[in-house]
């Protein structure tokens, strides 16, 4: 069984982001800074009606517009679209102004159809449709365990409560897109994506080419959070306005664009019961849960994300419970994984109601989850946590804080898996001259894999990291699984630590050095002679582990006279294994609690019941928290390298908005049942959203 | 956006002439740019005004202190003269957008900017402010839209330096033709409470030159509430300014931004205040007065405590 080093010099060290000066001098190469010999642009046009039957889609004059070099309708034939922004056809020209220009010219035939946007109206029977053979309310699912019912009837403390959360929309800083070269030898795509051998297969299948033939390329990419897993309609649409147009296609969606086809995270409606002995323990509960994951539903696809449902009850254990959860279709865009699928929405509804409880019990509600809550790790954690953020001076019974700006504060636990695994394969190549290439067909996401990968190799040849370079994201490259559920970390440094530990010893071996590691080095690579060594490690098990714990404290200030909700400070305390690059760490761990601020207190997609479009397409009004927002955040990485490297970018925006929320109410002494908590939403929760004071 | 001429103007004079009936005029474009990509706004010529001379500066006056169009938010922001005189069109100007936009944007084109309903600003939707049927916020999604209006639209004026200059009485400059128009901040704004398709007072062609700030010592401050605290609108803003004479106020005017659509202020609250003592109870009677004709739509009477709030929060600044 390998093991990772006892003593490590590079492992876990404060190192720099090996490609950080390539970022900021601008010299890293995002797949929309690609510019290959004589390319075009591409651009889609899209659905001006949430639902329609599409007849005819004329692209006679779109063609023949100024500096068009191919035009394209999306299918043929008659077709239904079913959300505003479906794609219909594209074009790609010389400039952007020219394919602006061409998709105005485009005719499209189309009978208005009846639909619906909202997730209360979607269920009705009576409304329209999304999928014409079935119900827009998918059947519930039942899970049943122990006798509800018996139970509920024995606890003396019951609580209820509904909460909702929103639709919220991913918006990258890089969007979906794609520079894409389709040529007799094959096709080329620099894609930024989350899974180029993904993305590789996909294009392969669809366009009927050989995967030895598509070379998918991701050299450095903007962030995905899980919305860019897949080779989504621009990749297809890019490849063929490239064959068509004989030139190599650079295809980026527009902000506009994001906030329509490319995914979002389902809404949430939870109606949920919890019952528990006088001593504060769990013993019954019941969870009712729909939402919507856009068109993807109605008993067709079960939602694209899988279906909505939220992990219930979430961390706990609860020996009786009912759940039930369904979707519902609306004519709006398919969900798709995002940043720790169904756990946020997971994570608010059940540490609410768990809070709703500690009020009730008048309990200190930290006291209640030391007692409920059955991972040891997490408890661990409260404690520790609880230390650093002073909850026993903070807390205070709920709506107790004087004068019209109240404090509060809260807490939330998670859990992800977070592991390695996907058969990741990584090259490593020794040359003569002492240096080292690490090859590995896995992507950095922003999260920082080269530094990663560079640490690893760094510290099992004993070398500094400037002596190894790392080159990923391309499918030329020993293949790895796609970006998505925290595993690139976990998958990819085992592998790397296999083909390096192999490498040394092949090293070793030819040269019959004894220890070729640190200042032997060069002198062992001399003795290779012309010939590189190349060496191909595996992912080993035993080197990653998953399924972590961590915390959350959130201390608020609430303006009651404006509803104002300001964050002072998050204390996160997270458990994460061996961590491998401490920056990069704690980094993911800082913007996943930004992205939680994000998801508590601003996001939300609105749609236009009336025209069906969203209304807030934008980052005007689909607002992301800015520094200004920001509170002091104090992180704790709760490290056991026993437990080998594991991933955190997910488990870490989990508890955040459940905490805030938490905290939220402890200052008030009223619950905010929906997110996001806005001013709106907080003067409500106190009565006073009314004209008048009387 | 639709394919347009560029001229650049050396005189009012010219710039009017080149702008016409089709054109519109060019200083910082935050907004115009903005309704132009959207193909809200197609201009046939777009008249850059930046290099008109003399209308960049801010200028101190025994009578009237007066801010040409093409000072910036930015420099409005950080004049240190202004910021004693004027606290409240300071702090007005700091709270507009981020520092990137609040450098280019001025002071003309904050003025003179149109509605941010999201449904006037979506591409596909054609509402009563765009010339179409129906006001779609009404019966929708309108926690952003007004209290008050004169007429159907219930999209708010957004303009935070029209709301403090408001406060100050101050006269916006306009060239018409030959003639400079002088207009108060409610004449510049009166159109928009009655038209729905109107933004403003502005005919096609007129040019903002300046703004013309009494000089009358008082104090004032501005406040305003945003979901965000940075780079965010105001849910409801609030700007007032009076002469505190021993403890009474005089003169006082209370104005209230995002709940109209023109900057909001009611007689009866300035005419309450003259000659009052300023504590809670006092502020509070002049927010009743203010809110007294204000609607609620489905989604907005939230609005009301946080105007309330506000005008008590920038009164209480005054007592100094």
């Amino acid at each position: 069984m390998p093991g990772w080093p006892e003593k490590r010099v590079q492992i876990g060290a404060r190192a720099k982001r090996v490609d950080a000066p390539a970022k900021v001098a601008g010299a890293a190469k995002y797949s929309s800074d690609v510019q290959p010999e004589a390319w075009l642009y591409g651009m889609i046009l899209r659905s001006k009606w949430p639902r329609a039957k599409v007849t005819r889609i004329n692209l006679e004059k779109a063609s023949q517009a100024p500096g068009i070099k191919a035009a394209l309708a999306v299918r043929e034939g008659e077709r239904t679209v079913r959300y505003y922004g479906e794609e219909l056809a594209a074009v790609a020209g010389t400039s952007k102004q020219a394919c602006q220009d061409a998709l105005r010219l485009i005719e499209v035939d189309a009978t208005p159809l009846p639909f619906v946007v909202r997730e209360d109206e979607a269920r009705e029977e009576s409304s329209p449709r999304v999928w014409d053979n079935a119900p827009n309310l998918a059947r519930f699912k039942v899970v049943e365990k122990g006798d509800v019912d018996k139970a509920f009837s024995e606890c003396p403390t019951v609580v209820e409560g509904f909460y909702t959360t929103p639709v919220a929309l991913h918006n990258p800083m890089e969007t979906h897109g794609n520079t894409v070269a389709w040529t007799d030898e094959g096709v080329t795509a620099w894609s930024s994506t989350q899974a180029i051998f993904g993305v590789r297969d996909a294009l392969a299948g669809n366009l009927k080419v050989p995967q030895n033939q598509v070379r998918v390329i991701c050299e450095y990419m903007g962030g995905g959070f899980g919305s860019k897993l897949t080779a989504g309609a621009e990749s297809g649409i890019a490849a063929r306005l490239s064959k068509a147009a004989k030139a190599p296609v650079k295809l980026m969606l527009t902000r506009f664009d994001e906030a329509l086809a490319v995914g979002n995270r389902p809404s949430t409606f939870q109606k949920i019961r919890l019952g528990a002995s006088a001593d504060g323990k769990l013993q019954a509960l019941e969870l009712e849960n729909y939402g919507t994951p856009g068109i993807g539903s109605g008993g067709v696809t079960e939602g694209a994300s899988g279906d909505v449902g939220v992990p219930a009850p979430f961390i706990y254990r609860v020996p009786n419970s009912r759940v039930k959860q369904a979707s519902v279709a609306v004519n709006a865009g398919s969900s798709r994984p995002f940043r720790a699928p169904s756990h946020p929405p997971a994570s608010f509804g059940m540490e609410s109601i768990l809070d709703e409880l500690a009020v009730k019990l008048k309990m200190d509600p930290l006291e209640l989850r030391l007692k409920n809550d059955p991972s040891e790790v997490r408890r661990k954690e409260y404690q520790l946590g609880a230390e650093r953020f002073g909850w026993k001076e903070n807390y205070k019974a709920p709506g107790s804080s004087p004068g019209p700006v109240k404090t509060g504060v809260g807490c939330a636990g998670s859990t992800w898996w977070g592991g390695g695994g996907k058969g990741t394969q990584v090259e490593a190549q020794v040359n003569p001259d002492g240096s080292v290439e690490v090859r590995c067909g896995t992507q950095d996401l922003g999260t920082g894999t080269r530094t990663v990968i560079t640490l690893v190799a760094a510290e099992m040849l004993g070398l500094k990291p400037e002596q190894i370079l790392v080159r990923i994201g391309d499918t030329r490259f020993p293949p790895s699984g796609g970006s998505g559920g925290s595993t690139t970390a976990p998958s990819v440094s085992p592998a790397v630590y296999d083909a390096c530990t192999k490498a040394l010893d092949e090293l070793q071996k030819q040269t019959g050095v004894a220890d070729a590691r640190g200042e032997n080095w060069a002198g062992a690579c001399k003795k290779l002679g012309v010939n590189p060594l190349v060496v191909t490690g595996q992912f080993q098990p035993g080197l990653s582990g998953g399924g972590v714990g961590g915390v959350q404290f959130a201390e608020v200030e609430v303006d009651t006279n404006t509803g104002f909700v300001k964050v002072k400070k998050i204390t996160c305390v997270q458990d994460c294994g061996l961590v491998v690059s401490k920056l990069t760490c704690e980094s993911q761990a800082n913007g996943g609690i930004i992205m939680g601020i994000g998801y508590a207190l601003y996001e939300e997609r609105i749609m236009d019941r009336r025209s069906g479009v969203v209304l807030n397409p934008n980052f005007e009004t689909y607002k992301l928290p800015t520094l200004a927002d920001m509170p002091e955040i104090d992180l704790v990485l709760f490290e056991m390298p026993e437990r080998g490297v594991i991933g955190i970018g997910e488990p870490v925006t989990i508890p955040t908005a459940a905490a805030i929320a938490n905290a939220v109410a402890n200052a008030l002494g009223v619950r905010v049942n929906s997110l996001p908590i806005t001013p709106a939403r907080v003067l409500a929760a106190l009565g006073k959203d009314k004209l008048s004071t009387t | 956006m639709k394919p347009f001429q560029y001229v650049t103007a050396t005189s009012p004079g010219s710039a009017q002439e080149l702008a016409g009936d089709q054109g519109r005029y060019l200083a910082g474009g935050i907004d115009l740019l903005g309704e132009m990509k959207e193909h809200i706004a197609e201009p046939k010529i777009l008249v850059n005004i930046k290099s008109l001379p003399g209308l960049d500066k801010i200028e101190p006056g025994a009578k009237a202190w007066t801010i040409g169009a093409n000072v910036t938010v930015a420099a409005l922001e950080s004049h240190e003269g202004l910021k004693k005189t004027f606290p409240a069109l300071a702090q007005a100007a700091a709270e507009v957008g981020s520092q990137q936009i609040r450098n280019v944007a001025t002071a003309g084109g904050n003025l003179a900017q149109h509605s941010r309903c999201w449904y006037y600003r979506h591409r596909d939707i054609r509402c009563l402010k765009k010339g179409g049927e129906t006001c779609y916020a009404r019966t929708g999604e309108n926690k952003y839209h007004s209290l008050f209006t004169g007429n159907t639209c219930i999209s708010p004026a957004v303009s935070n330096l029209a709301v403090a200059l408001a406060a100050f009485e101050a006269t916006v400059i306009i060239q018409r033709g030959n003639k400079h128009v002088p207009m108060t901040i409610p004449e510049l704004y009166a159109k928009a409470w009655d038209n729905p398709t109107s933004h403003n007072s502005l005919e096609p062609g007129d040019l903002i030159l300046k703004v013309e700030v009494p000089a009358q010592p008082r104090r004032s401050a501005y406040v305003q509430l945003s979901e965000k605290a940075a780079f965010d609108w105001a849910l409801v803003s609030c700007a007032v300014s009076a002469q505190v004479e021993g403890n009474k106020l005089r003169l006082a005017r209370v104005v209230l931004g995002a709940v109209a659509n023109v900057p909001y202020q009611a007689q009866a609250a300035n005419d309450f205040l003259e000659g009052k003592v300023l504590d809670d109870a006092v502020a509070d009677k002049a927010a009743d007065l203010i809110l007294e004709k204000a609607q609620g739509h489905s989604h907005n009477a939230y609005k009301a405590p946080i105007a309330r709030a506000l005008i008590r929060q920038a009164l209480m600044r005054l007592k100094g």
